[in-house]
């Protein structure tokens, strides 16, 4: 784009620099030509009213040099301004009515000689004695060939004048050119720049961009096409993002409507449950599954209720200073009792949200559970400079490395065929929640076999040991007494 | 340890089936279909507890709970549908005392209802004094009554416990997570949001000034504590 610019500036320069040039040249041959024929025509005029009516008349035969003066010639031939004269009187002693002028005979062209030598008028261009001049010379009949020689002073300093107008003129209008073409560039690129602007802005998702400009211009037509590109753009992406925003909606309200009915379900459920031993065999069995499928349906409503507060992005951290062993030992506790926790020696606190956190350690637990039933499950913390991990590692048959990075997309199950009491929104949730507290959530192979899912998460806070006060919890020693289940269990690394 | 419930429900599954699980529970349940037959049935009854559902036809429930801590201070457990997280602080701010998300199993639905029946003081106070001082507040304790220089200040159970588990250890500080355990009983990850809107309702009326409190302090990242007589004098 600079090269463009530049190359257009250089060609606007070029065009008024060649425009000037032809203007001066042209104005300064006119003007040339109109002063010396003007001069031409009053000397020419006035040579031939002294040869053919002063001259005749007064002059005597054989007049030389010294006898010419006296004739009152001289001062006849300036009555209508000024003038000198060369008289030749082919005796080889020239009359010069200047004594600048001595010997300027000689210096005359001789094609003007050979004119006059043969009766007729000419006239010669010559500089004499320094000082630029006309030369109209003739002969009166049978006597002396006279030279008049008039000044052109006067034009030759109308012609300096000029020249340095000229060149003053030209030198201004070049350096605006200059200054203009920059500008006159820039404006031409304008609508180019913008449109580059735009097209840049659209790459980076700002579908709102456009190109600005009106007129009929090239550039103005081809805006009208980008914008028109980017409104068909704009509207198709936004009907894209409508429709999906309308398909979560209807996920959340369903969800929602669902919830009444499913909440009298749950709760006959409950009874349902309360009564069993009051059943016959074949309807227990019966009772018992439909307890177990409204659990199942609850669990799946409510995941689908959480994700759907993510898509409304209604979620927001409530942090606090958290420590991260309880919460490790009460999910465990919870959901997954005979899991292995192993905690390092110091509480590892950090500023989260802990109702989230139980969440995310609950639902790798539950993965656990579900996808490795009956396989060791190790729960670890650990503390590496600026981030803390969570690891549900188990021995269960794993995953393949291709579909590891499907583990977190919702309703992923990676064997479609088996028939679990999870949602498949439980990973997806849990990584949702993760992202939420500025941390992430992957799934890697554990090496010996089975699955291990990793809570990466910042330390935005870490407080020293023995300020029990400020912690999730914030029991202090009384309360501590009250509350043992809240103490740090340790598990031997 | 039994009480009579008034349970305010629109859905009449819901209703049925909380009814059923209540009485199978020991609780006496009277029932209301809305707002306004709710809010009736509470002036006619007086009941120990009311159980109410936020989205209710005729009177919002989060009115019926304005209208009934304009004049009592029983017990209000909200049974809140809506996945709107707003609805559940603006619900404790119009003065219920707990909720219980839906849906619900039984047995959770009964562990609330009983944990806010269950109130200190009621069995005997425990280990506490019968009397306790924060400032200019008198705390009558086995009487549960509270007053500023003799002037009684009316609180909720929930919000009458608060202040004596805290003006009991003066300048101690409480969790959040301990005072849910103690004044809520939620022994695990209770809504650290019932206890941060309870003690704005507690300052609302103990407080000379609430926004500026000098009887119940905030500990920045820990939790609160009643101030120390040494301090208030000085």
């Amino acid at each position: 784009m600079g090269g463009i610019r530049t190359r257009l500036a250089l060609a606007i320069v070029g065009l008024v620099a060649v425009t000037v040039l032809a203007i001066g040249v042209g104005t300064y041959v006119f003007v040339d030509a109109r002063l010396r024929d003007g001069l031409l025509g009053d000397a020419t005029r006035r040579a031939q009213f002294n040869l053919s009516i002063l001259v005749p008349g007064v002059l005597p035969a054989g007049a030389n040099a010294s006898t010419f003066a006296a004739t009152g010639l001289p001062a006849a031939f300036r009555l209508r301004g000024d003038v000198e004269e060369i008289v030749e009187f082919g005796d080889g002693k020239p009359y010069y009515s200047d004594a600048d002028l001595s010997g300027a005979l000689d210096a005359l062209p001789a094609e003007l000689k050979a004119v006059v030598s043969g009766g007729h008028l000419g006239y010669a261009w010559q500089t004499l004695a320094g000082r630029p001049g006309l030369i109209v010379a003739g002969r009166a009949a049978s006597g002396p060939a006279i030279y008049f020689v008039f000044s052109a002073d006067s034009i030759e300093a109308a012609l300096a004048q000029l020249r340095l107008g000229l060149a003053v003129a030209a030198l201004v209008a070049l350096l605006l050119a200059i200054g203009t073409a920059g500008l006159v560039a820039r404006g031409i690129l304008l609508p180019v720049r913008s449109g580059s602007a735009a097209a840049a802005r659209i790459a980076a998702g700002d579908l709102s961009a456009r190109v600005l400009g009106g007129g009929t211009d090239e550039f103005a037509r081809w805006a009208a096409e980008f914008n028109r590109m980017a409104d068909s753009l704009e509207s198709t992406v936004g009907r894209l993002a409508a429709s999906e925003s309308q398909n979560r909606r209807f996920v959340a309200d369903v969800a929602h409507e669902l919830r009444t009915p499913l909440t009298a379900l749950v709760g006959e459920a409950s009874l349902i449950e309360a009564g069993l031993d009051d059943l016959s065999p074949d309807a227990r069995r019966a009772a018992e599954l439909l307890v177990a499928d409204i659990r199942r349906l609850r669990t799946l409503v409510e995941d689908l209720m959480e994700l759907s507060r993510f898509d409304a992005h209604a979620e927001e951290a409530e942090r606090r200073p958290v420590d991260l062993g309880r919460v490790v030992t009460a999910a465990v506790a919870a959901r997954l009792p005979e899991a292995v926790a192993s905690l390092p020696a110091e509480p590892v606190i950090v500023d989260s949200d802990v109702l989230r956190l139980d969440r995310i350690v609950g639902n790798l637990l539950d993965n656990a559970r579900t996808h490795a039933p009956g396989s060791a499950v190790e729960v670890a913390v650990a503390h590496q400079g600026e981030t803390v991990t969570i690891t549900v590692a188990d021995r269960g048959p794993g995953v393949a490395p291709e579909i590891l990075e499907h583990l977190f997309d919702r309703f992923f199950k990676a064997d479609p065929s088996r028939r679990s009491g999870s949602s498949g929104l439980g990973l997806a949730i849990a990584a949702e929640h993760a992202a939420l507290l500025g941390g992430t959530l992957v799934a890697r192979p554990r090496s010996g076999g089975g699955l291990e899912l990793v809570l990466t998460l910042p330390v935005t806070r870490s407080l020293p040991d023995g300020d029990p006060g400020d912690t999730f919890g914030g029991e202090d020693a009384s309360t501590r007494d009250a509350t043992p289940a809240t103490a740090h269990p340790r598990q031997p690394e | 340890m039994y009480g009579r419930i008034l349970l305010v429900e629109d859905d009449p599954s819901i209703r049925e089936v909380a009814t059923l699980g209540l009485r199978a529970a020991g609780f006496e349940v009277a029932t209301a279909p809305d707002g306004v037959a709710g809010l009736e049935r509470f002036r006619a009854d007086a009941p120990d507890l009311v159980l109410l559902d936020i989205m209710l036809p005729r009177l919002d429930g989060l009115d019926v709970c304005r209208a009934i801590r304009r004049e009592s201070t029983t017990p209000i457990v909200m049974l809140t549908a809506r996945g709107d997280t707003i609805d559940i602080v603006v619900g404790l701010e119009a003065g219920a005392d707990d909720y219980v998300r839906k849906p619900f199993e039984m047995a959770e639905l009964v562990a609330r209802v009983r944990a806010a029946l269950r109130r200190r003081g009621r069995e005997g106070g425990g280990d506490l004094p019968a009397r306790l001082e924060l400032g200019p507040i008198a705390i009558d304790v086995a009487g549960r009554t509270v007053a500023r220089e003799g002037r009684e200040i009316p609180l909720t159970r929930t919000e009458f416990d608060l202040l004596v588990e805290l003006a009991h250890r003066p300048g101690q500080v409480f969790g959040r997570d301990a005072l849910l355990d103690r004044v809520w009983g939620y022994d695990y990850l209770g809504d650290s949001r019932l206890v941060d809107v309870a003690i704005g309702r507690l300052r609302a009326k103990v407080e000379a000034d609430p926004a500026e409190p000098e009887l119940i302090l905030t500990v920045r990242g820990a939790g609160y504590k009643a101030v120390r007589p040494a301090t208030l004098e000085a």
